[in-house]
């Protein structure tokens, strides 16, 4: 595919753009919103774990006699029992076969709190009796907890068959590297670090399986599984046949990507259920959900050296990093793929190097967090742009504006291959300079430290790409397994006799997000319709359409493609009605205000409700070809993206509607306890055509605290033996709203030209931003005490070492 | 998250619910406001055989201000005495120390003497209890006994109270008119568990300290006075540097246990400041100038 068509958009919009209240919102206030949890099915079973205890360590016996003697216990498998009866789970990983991930430890155990036994029983507190009566003898192996360690020769291993700790090694060169660098006037240098921590739903990874020996049909209801073109995969691990398993999306509270694959809990679900012939259930608690729930975000060591010319022009990045992946790895390297989406920032440089290497580690495998790691390779970039900055002597905000990508320049292909389609950078940060009042707080910046007090600015200008492309999960291999080129989402439109509309959704949604508000809305702008009134429907993936989901700040810009060309579709054989019943030339109906007219006779006119009740009733007045009923569906491919050439030093189009945003954050340190307090925040977002923007301001709120989370607080700490540390909300702290402060949040528009009404994501919002505004405060609150902040989460403890001198 | 089967029983007085332990043996425990116990159970590091729920216990529910001391019965949830003007008036630290443990809709149901009994090491309101010089009323079928706050807390979840015992009340003495106190507490995020806290009274009478108490808690494995510091402010003149003084004497001798939410180290250092700042406020309350 080349540059597809540039898109008119029309600025005469009824629905989009307006705050609506959402959809979405009644039920879950009214207590109706229907979790997992919720799910009671008759004669359910539930389910509990024996979890490791240890990080590393072979399994040399399980005993369950006792536990399978309690009275009210169905079923005791242990992992080897579950692989007879199970395959491994479904792995995007290079090499599954060498490190199998199965929904419950065979042989030896690999991380503290790995499944190890499942039990299923007549109440969850019965199998949780049980699990305490299961005797397993482990035979301790040295843990294997730092990957720097674990990537040397003779380190103990995680997999003996991988027979390395190294799953993933590869460089890549964008560009002409060496050349920008020689002609550098200064190389910037520094180490990185970022921590572990992850995305914290309410409600955590469920699944009710009901397995009916009579149809053979596994039916699972779930909060975790989206994607369904890649759902046979799950249907392989449990060994029903693919068109034989039918999840249905159950709404979930959160997920911020810690769902987006999570097949462990459904694979542990349907396979008791069908061993036991009754319906199961399954939902972690929220140790298991924080130690064994495959979705720790991004745990990053970095080497980067950035060229830049004493004018504070930027040329090239070369960055070097080690991933602690856990102790599998389901999506592969995926998340440095995210971060090369983006990995030049909003600046105009020419040239780049990247050298990943995935080591695994005795540690819960990682899985997706809001940004997929891009918002990694963002504070990354932004921590270096601000190490140039001081050591240029230049201004934060004026070095960024002097690399800025022109408004003119687009769509600009940065070195990866990866395209911009539009922006407008220096009129985001202006904006932000101003809500921020950032000449304001320099100056009462001056006067606070007089009185001897830490008061810091820190701005990030960071770009957040939009809608990925199948090809990011392989385009860094050599020989994929299977260069697969789809993700589509899709929509049924059905107009009912009387003209109330229903729109169907293919995946599973509702992660908290506002799927249903947005298909209203877009909806509502085809048909001019009130949104409210739209009635939105989950399928099931049996009777469904190939679907994504959330992910990667994609589901409203894919499903406003569907809304448009279903709508297309039926206003085409809604305007074929019209013209016979209004006796006209189709040629000459338009579209107005909620029905078809004749050109110039404004009274020739039949309403969507006049023209879906003949549809529907009136078989006999229509012309002969049409066919009773007025829906359509659409399964819309992704409009841009292009493959990856051969030596990958091109990734093609792979995440190309770039949204941008621009945070200032204002703090205050106390250097008696390193406690960061935030005296104002400002963010500035362009995500293009905004749909609503009060659910963008959601988004923005919510990524925002998650991004404090993640600079200041929340870390999975494992400690040196490999013991997780942090199991529980007591340990793994969150900022509360009391800990998050009142955000100033302007907008931008600059509109997609590729994308229905020019929307692009937005709803990985603040976390990808956040932490570049805030380590960049803490620096400036600290300045004097040489402090630059360079591992994250920035703790209390950790800076006062970094006051003391630790570095 | 479930907790194991346990026998229950509820009392409807103190004297029912010493019964209740002694019949029940040594397995029993006592449910107050359950916001520790009951967690607990879940994780299942307690399984105790039964629990003896003391929450409509009438003769527990006192908060009382006579003869110049408080009386808080074990029932009393920490809720009802931070708002109590009792409370607040006779001993005020106590009340700020309450406004900091947990959110609003935990301190409903957890009760001030239920965390006394529970003895975290880290908790506020052992550590002001502990200021204020507080006397425990341990009781057993037929018998009481007092028990100072210097001797109760033992060690990490670890008192005085013995097999068959209820703690069915703590008094406080109120301090003189004039009396300053204060509060501080270091924790990661606004609601999270305290790290370290300070709880400090100050009298002055005529410029200089007259009497001072000094209690940290989130540095050792139970709440501790200093002593030291206490007396090398006694009969002194409040200046900043005495005071900063003081508070590097509170801490100097202590060697604070490391856990995910600081080492040792970082707790020694933090303890210093929020003493330092505790002292600073008291004084200040008190009518000093420092
Ligand atoms: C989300 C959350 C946050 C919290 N935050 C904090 C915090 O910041 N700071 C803090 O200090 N605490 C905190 N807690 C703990 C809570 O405040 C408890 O209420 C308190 O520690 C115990 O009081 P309780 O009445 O709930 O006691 P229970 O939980 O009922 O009992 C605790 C223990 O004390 C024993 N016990 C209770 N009463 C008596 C008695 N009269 N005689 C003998 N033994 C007795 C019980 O047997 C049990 O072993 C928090 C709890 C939760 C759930």
């Amino acid at each position: 595919m080349t540059i597809p068509d540039v898109r008119e958009h029309t600025t005469e919009k009824n629905w989009i753009g307006k705050s609506i209240p959402r959809l979405e919102d009644r039920r879950f206030l009214l207590g109706k919103g229907g979790y997992i949890d919720d799910l009671v099915l008759p004669n359910m079973l539930e389910v509990a774990l024996v979890r490791s205890i240890y990080p590393h360590a072979r399994i040399v016996s399980i005993d369950t006699s006792e536990a399978e003697a309690l009275p009210g216990v169905a079923a005791v498998v242990t992992g080897a029992q579950a692989a007879e009866m199970t395959d491994p789970l479904p792995d995007f990983g290079p090499d599954p076969e060498n490190h199998p991930w199965r929904c419950l430890a065979v042989d030896k155990v690999r991380y503290n709190g790995e499944g190890v036994v499942a039990i299923a029983a007549e109440s969850r507190a019965i199998a949780e009796d049980a699990a305490e009566l299961v005797v397993i003898e482990y035979e301790p192996l040295e843990p294997i907890v730092d990957p720097m360690a674990a990537k040397e020769d003779g380190s103990p291993l995680v997999h003996e068959t991988l027979g390395t700790n190294i799953a993933f090694h590869r460089e890549f060169t964008f560009g002409e590297v060496d050349a920008d660098f020689e002609g550098a006037d200064r190389i910037i240098s520094d180490t990185l670090h970022w921590g572990r921590s992850g995305g914290q739903p309410i409600e955590t990874v469920g699944a009710v399986a009901d397995y009916d020996d009579a149809s053979g049909m596994m039916s699972i209801h779930a909060n975790s599984l989206s994607f369904t073109s890649y759902l046979f995969m799950l249907a392989g691990t449990l060994r029903v046949p693919s068109n034989k398993l039918d999840m249905h999306p159950v709404s979930a509270g959160g997920s911020f990507g810690s769902k987006l694959w999570e097949v462990k809990t459904p694979t542990i679900a349907g396979m008791l259920s069908r061993l036991c012939g009754r319906p199961v259930k399954f939902l972690q608690d929220r140790m298991e959900n924080i130690s064994n729930g495959d979705h720790h975000g991004s745990d990053r060591r970095y080497e980067v050296d950035l060229a830049v010319m004493n004018d504070g022009t930027l040329r090239s990045i070369k960055i070097t990093t080690v991933e602690d992946y856990g102790a599998y790895i389901q999506f592969g390297v995926g998340h440095h793929g995210n971060a090369l989406a983006q990995v030049t920032g909003p600046y105009k440089m020419s040239s780049v190097y990247y050298d990943v290497t995935a080591v695994l580690t005795n540690k819960c495998q990682q899985g997706a967090y809001r940004g997929f790691g891009s918002e990694v390779g963002n504070w990354v970039l932004e921590r270096m742009v601000d190490l140039a900055a001081a050591e240029l002597e230049m201004d934060p905000a004026e070095i960024r504006r002097r690399n800025f990508l022109e408004p003119d320049q687009f769509p600009y292909f940065i070195p990866t291959g990866n395209v911009y389609d539009s922006g407008d950078y220096g009129g985001v940060l202006d904006k932000a300079l101003e809500l921020a009042d950032y000449a304001g707080w320099r100056q009462r910046q001056t006067e606070a430290r007089a009185e001897g007090r830490n008061v810091g600015i820190g701005i990030c200008t960071c770009q957040e790409r939009s809608v990925f492309s199948a090809t990011e999960f392989w385009f860094w291999f050599d020989e994929p397994g299977a260069p697969v080129s789809s993700m589509p989402e899709s929509v049924t439109l059905d107009v009912d006799a009387l003209g109330n509309i229903t729109a169907t959704l293919y995946s599973c949604a509702m992660w908290g997000n506002s799927p249903e508000t947005m298909v209203a809305q877009l909806v509502g702008e085809e048909f001019d319709v009130d949104p409210q009134t739209v009635n939105v429907v989950y399928a099931s993936s049996n009777q469904g359409l190939p679907a994504t989901g959330p992910g990667g700040s994609r589901f409203t810009v894919m499903v406003a493609g569907a809304v448009e060309v279903a709508s297309a579709k039926i206003k085409k054989k809604g305007a074929a009605i019209a013209a016979h019943l209004l006796e006209a030339n189709v040629e000459d109906l338009t579209w107005v205000n909620g029905g078809f007219e004749v050109a110039g006779t404004p009274t020739a006119r039949m309403e969507l409700a006049d023209i879906a009740i003949q549809a529907h009733l009136f078989k006999h007045g229509l012309p002969e070809e049409i066919e009773s009923g007025l829906e359509a569906s659409h399964v819309y491919d992704h409009p841009y993206t292009t493959m990856p050439n051969d030596d990958r030093t091109d990734l093609g189009v792979f995440y190309p509607f770039m949204g941008h945003a621009c945070h200032i954050a204002v703090v205050e340190v106390d250097p008696d306890t390193g406690k960061v307090d935030f005296l104002d925040y400002a963010a500035v977002h362009d995500c293009g055509t905004m749909v609503n923007p009060r659910s963008l301001c959601g988004h923005i709120v919510g990524g925002t605290a998650q991004g404090i989370g993640t600079s200041l607080l929340e870390e999975f700490v494992y400690d040196d033996d490999g013991v997780l540390q942090t199991p529980s909300f007591a340990e793994y702290v969150i900022p509360t709203s009391m800990d998050v402060p009142e955000l100033k949040i302007g907008h931008q528009e600059t509109p997609s030209p590729y994308t229905p009404h020019g929307i692009k994501g937005g709803g990985e919002a603040g976390r990808m931003m956040a932490p570049a505004a805030i380590s960049a405060a803490i620096d400036d609150a600290l300045r004097d005490h040489g402090v630059r902040v360079r591992r994250l989460p920035a703790t209390p403890e950790r800076i006062v070492d970094w006051i003391d001198g630790g570095g | 998250m479930k907790a194991p089967p346990f026998g229950y029983r509820r009392v409807s007085s103190a004297a029912e619910a010493a019964d209740a332990l002694r019949e029940l043996g040594s397995d029993a425990r006592i449910l107050a406001g359950g916001q520790s116990l009951l967690p607990m159970l879940s994780v299942r590091i307690a399984s105790p055989s039964h629990l003896v729920d003391i929450g409509r216990a009438d003769d527990l529910r006192h908060i009382t201000a006579d003869n110049g001391s408080l009386r808080i019965g074990a029932a009393a949830t920490q809720w009802s005495v931070e708002n109590d003007q009792a409370t607040t008036a006779a001993a005020p630290l106590l009340a700020d120390a309450i406004s900091r443990a947990g959110q609003v809709p935990i301190r409903h149901r957890g009760t001030v003497v239920g965390s006394i009994a529970h003895a975290d090491p880290s908790a506020e309101i052992p550590a002001a209890v502990l200021a204020s010089g507080a006397t425990l009323i341990a009781a057993s079928t037929g018998s009481e006994r007092e028990i100072s706050a210097d001797d109760f807390f033992q060690g990490p979840y670890m008192t005085a109270l013995e097999e068959g015992e209820l703690l069915r009340e703590v008094r406080i003495d109120r301090w003189p008119d004039g009396t300053g106190h204060a509060f501080e507490e270091f924790s990661h995020s606004h609601e999270s568990w305290p790290v370290v806290t300070a709880a400090v009274l100050v009298l002055l009478n005529g410029g200089t300290i007259d009497r001072v108490a000094i209690a940290m808690s989130g540095v050792d494995g139970r709440p501790v006075r200093a002593g030291q510091a206490e007396h090398e402010l006694t009969g002194q003149a409040p200046t900043p540097e005495l005071l900063a003084e003081a508070a590097q004497s509170a801490t100097r001798d202590l060697e604070p246990f490391s856990d995910v939410f600081g080492s040792g180290r970082y707790r020694k250092r933090v303890a210093t400041a929020l003493v330092r700042r505790a002292l600073t406020t008291a004084t200040t309350r008190a009518g000093g100038g420092a």
